[in-house]
């Protein structure tokens, strides 16, 4: 197999129709809700509509397990605190951080920045696999999370999971020839575009809405959200 | 069974805040830790995003691409007669509506309301549980859904002036104010009536009841039926409109002052400048301004107090500090918090209908428990609350699992300790 062709593929023109395919269905998906109707709230507010947005968006932002209000959730669900928390976060900051994925969003965008030491970034990945592996275990036993688990969520795990796992194993050189895990990854990175306007991975379009209406209709009612 | 009609009201409520909220949830279920009832019982049929489930499932296979695919490859399936019937023993007989579950959302979606729109959809296809269903068409009937009809009324109130001396104005054009009792409140803690009737008196408020407006309880919101919701609230506004007042105060009852405050203004016309206040945010603004005068320390000798907020009066009503101060005056060292508290605290079990159900009792102790272990982890003597569904839910459960704790309505409190 000629695998410098796939690879060309993957990177090139698959690449670039998984991006259209991603903005495409974004927009779409975006347009779908805020065409849906809106309807005005006409009641009078007791509290800051605006504030309890913004607490909203700052209680988001601040998850650490030790603010009281995070405790408890935190101490409840101990595995997707911790793990989902872990993920993200290893996650986002490979994708941006990562001396490799920098150079992809700079032939996109046009500019760079500073990047972090790749034994960093290889730990990072590392647990990052990890705490995947462990979400995926915590939906196999977790009665609730089995109930409410369909072959979408299964998918979801996997496409996300396969990107992480063929990008870690071709910094360390594994397994197969470069060119080959070169090509996975980037055959699997274009499966993920392709599937996020698709699949709830779109939530953090959502989390901005969702957040917004929480701290709203708190606000309203002069509560804390 | 009308299960197209059920479709068809979550496809109309199904507006753009509702989708985008739907669109944010990644199935992680964490909502199900801070379900009480989950919580009591492990049953994961109970998480909040499982009793989502038909709302979620109208909204795909009728907006979504992948929905309409996903019907027709079928991996997800249609709404079926045997769902509604099911889903109905989930949103009515284990669920308070008590929008715990939005406050650990990571994705912050506002689930309550979600919750609400599904019974709306349950009430159309007419699957609402029979005793709640004959609670509802008293109501309808009767003006009360616990048989309060109006001759009832009118020798409960003449007896409630008897019994306890106080003054109640019936019907008086231009008063400031009207007030509205809960049936629960005129029939079971009829106590509550003398003690608002004292309060407002000593605060020298100009107030009235009305016989056409005289039923504060909305079983229709309970229901879900937007219909029947509006009816109930309209002959409460109709009275107001009638009297001239500028204000109705909801006395101590939780789901009403959820729909006549925050839900009227979105569904109805309210009549223009009429403002709806609730009887634990009128105390605190009367002991603020100075308008009555408590005895301070009036309740530090009998032991813990500790307070139990309302889902609908303090989480969803806004009332958390007014009950707070109050009790920081009346007992400022007998009064001792629960955890977790305000805008977190744990439902009482018993709103939203549930407790009219018999069905749900096994659930309903089961929830109660938990706030049994709370009270008792302050060593409680008295819990006190501003809401009469509460109220109901601690007096029959204390009863039940046979535990010393004295229940109080915070307006009875404030008017046993008024300074002369």
């Amino acid at each position: 197999m000629d695998w410098n062709a796939i690879l060309e593929f993957a990177r090139g023109t698959f690449f670039q129709v998984a991006l259209l395919v991603f903005v495409a269905g974004m927009v779409y998906r975006l347009a779908r809700i805020l065409l849906l109707g809106w309807k005005p709230n006409r009641v009078t507010a007791k509290g800051s509509r605006l504030g309890g947005v913004g607490m909203s968006f700052l209680k988001g932002a601040i998850i650490w397990p030790f603010i009281p209000w995070v405790k408890n959730t935190a101490s409840r669900n101990p595995v997707i605190y911790i793990a989902g928390g872990i993920f993200h976060f290893g996650l986002f900051t490979v994708i941006l951080l990562g001396t490799a994925h920098m150079l992809v969003w700079k032939s996109l965008l046009g500019f760079g920045w500073p990047t972090l030491p790749l034994p960093i970034v290889d730990w990072l990945s590392a647990i990052a696999i990890a705490a995947m592996i462990g979400l995926f275990i915590n939906r196999l036993i977790n009665p609730v999370l089995k109930l409410i688990s369909g072959p979408a969520e299964w998918l979801n795990l996997l496409i996300v999971f396969l990107p992480m796992v063929t990008g870690y194993i071709m910094t360390h050189h594994l397994f197969f020839r470069y060119e080959v895990l070169f090509s996975l990854h980037m055959l699997a990175v274009d499966v993920l575009l392709i599937w996020i306007p698709l699949s709830r991975i779109s939530h953090f379009m959502f989390y901005f809405f969702s957040k917004a209406i929480h701290g709203a209709e708190f606000g309203k009612r002069a509560v804390t959200p | 069974m009308k299960t197209q009609e059920a479709i068809n009201t979550f496809v109309k409520e199904t507006g753009g805040w509702v989708a985008a909220q739907l669109e944010a949830c990644t199935r992680c279920g964490m909502c199900a830790e801070a379900c009480h009832f989950y919580q009591a019982t492990g049953n994961p049929e109970y998480a909040p995003v499982w009793k989502l489930e038909l709302l979620r499932r109208a909204y795909e296979q009728r907006f979504t691409i992948s929905g309409k695919a996903r019907l027709a490859l079928g991996i997800d399936k249609p709404i079926t007669d045997a769902d509604l019937t099911h889903w109905s023993t989930l949103l009515y007989e284990a669920c308070t509506l008590c929008n715990k579950c939005s406050m650990v959302c990571p994705m912050g979606i506002d689930i309550g309301p979600l919750l609400h729109n599904v019974r709306s959809a349950l009430s159309e296809a007419e699957v609402v549980p029979l005793e709640l269903m004959a609670a509802v068409n008293k109501q309808v009937t009767e003006g009360s859904p616990l048989g309060v009809t109006d001759s009832v009324w009118d020798d409960r109130m003449e007896w409630v002036a008897d019994e306890w001396e106080v003054e109640l104005p019936i019907d008086v054009k231009g008063a400031d104010m009207l007030v509205v009792f809960s049936s629960i409140e005129i029939m079971k803690f009829p106590e509550n009536i003398s003690a608002i009737a004292k309060i407002l008196n000593k605060a020298g408020e100009k107030w009235t009841l009305s016989r056409q407006g005289r039923e504060v309880v909305n079983f229709g919101f309970y229901e879900g039926s937007e219909k029947r919701t509006k009816l109930f609230m309209q002959r409460v506004f109709d009275a107001a409109k009638a009297l001239g007042v500028k204000r109705v105060l909801v006395t101590e009852c939780g789901h009403a002052y959820d729909a006549l405050r925050w839900t009227a203004a979105n569904i109805m016309d309210v009549p223009a400048g009429l403002e709806v206040i609730h009887i634990a945010g009128l105390i605190g603004d009367y002991v603020r301004s100075g308008r009555i005068k408590l005895k301070p320390g009036a309740y530090d000798n009998d032991g813990t107090i500790t307070f139990h907020d309302a889902c609908k009066i303090q989480r969803r009503g806004g009332h958390i500090k007014e009950p707070r101060e109050v009790l920081n005056i009346l007992a400022p060292h007998a009064f001792k918090e629960m955890t977790p508290n305000k805008e977190e605290a744990i439902c009482c079990g018993g709103g939203g209908g549930v407790i009219a159900i018999k069905a749900a009792d096994p659930q309903r102790y089961a929830v109660f428990q938990l706030k049994i272990d709370q009270m008792k982890k302050v060593g409680a003597k008295t819990v006190a609350m501003t809401c009469s569904n509460c109220r109901l839910q601690f007096t029959d459960s204390v009863k039940h699992f046979n535990v010393d704790v004295k229940i109080a309505g915070l307006s009875q409190m404030v008017a046993d300790a008024l300074e002369d």
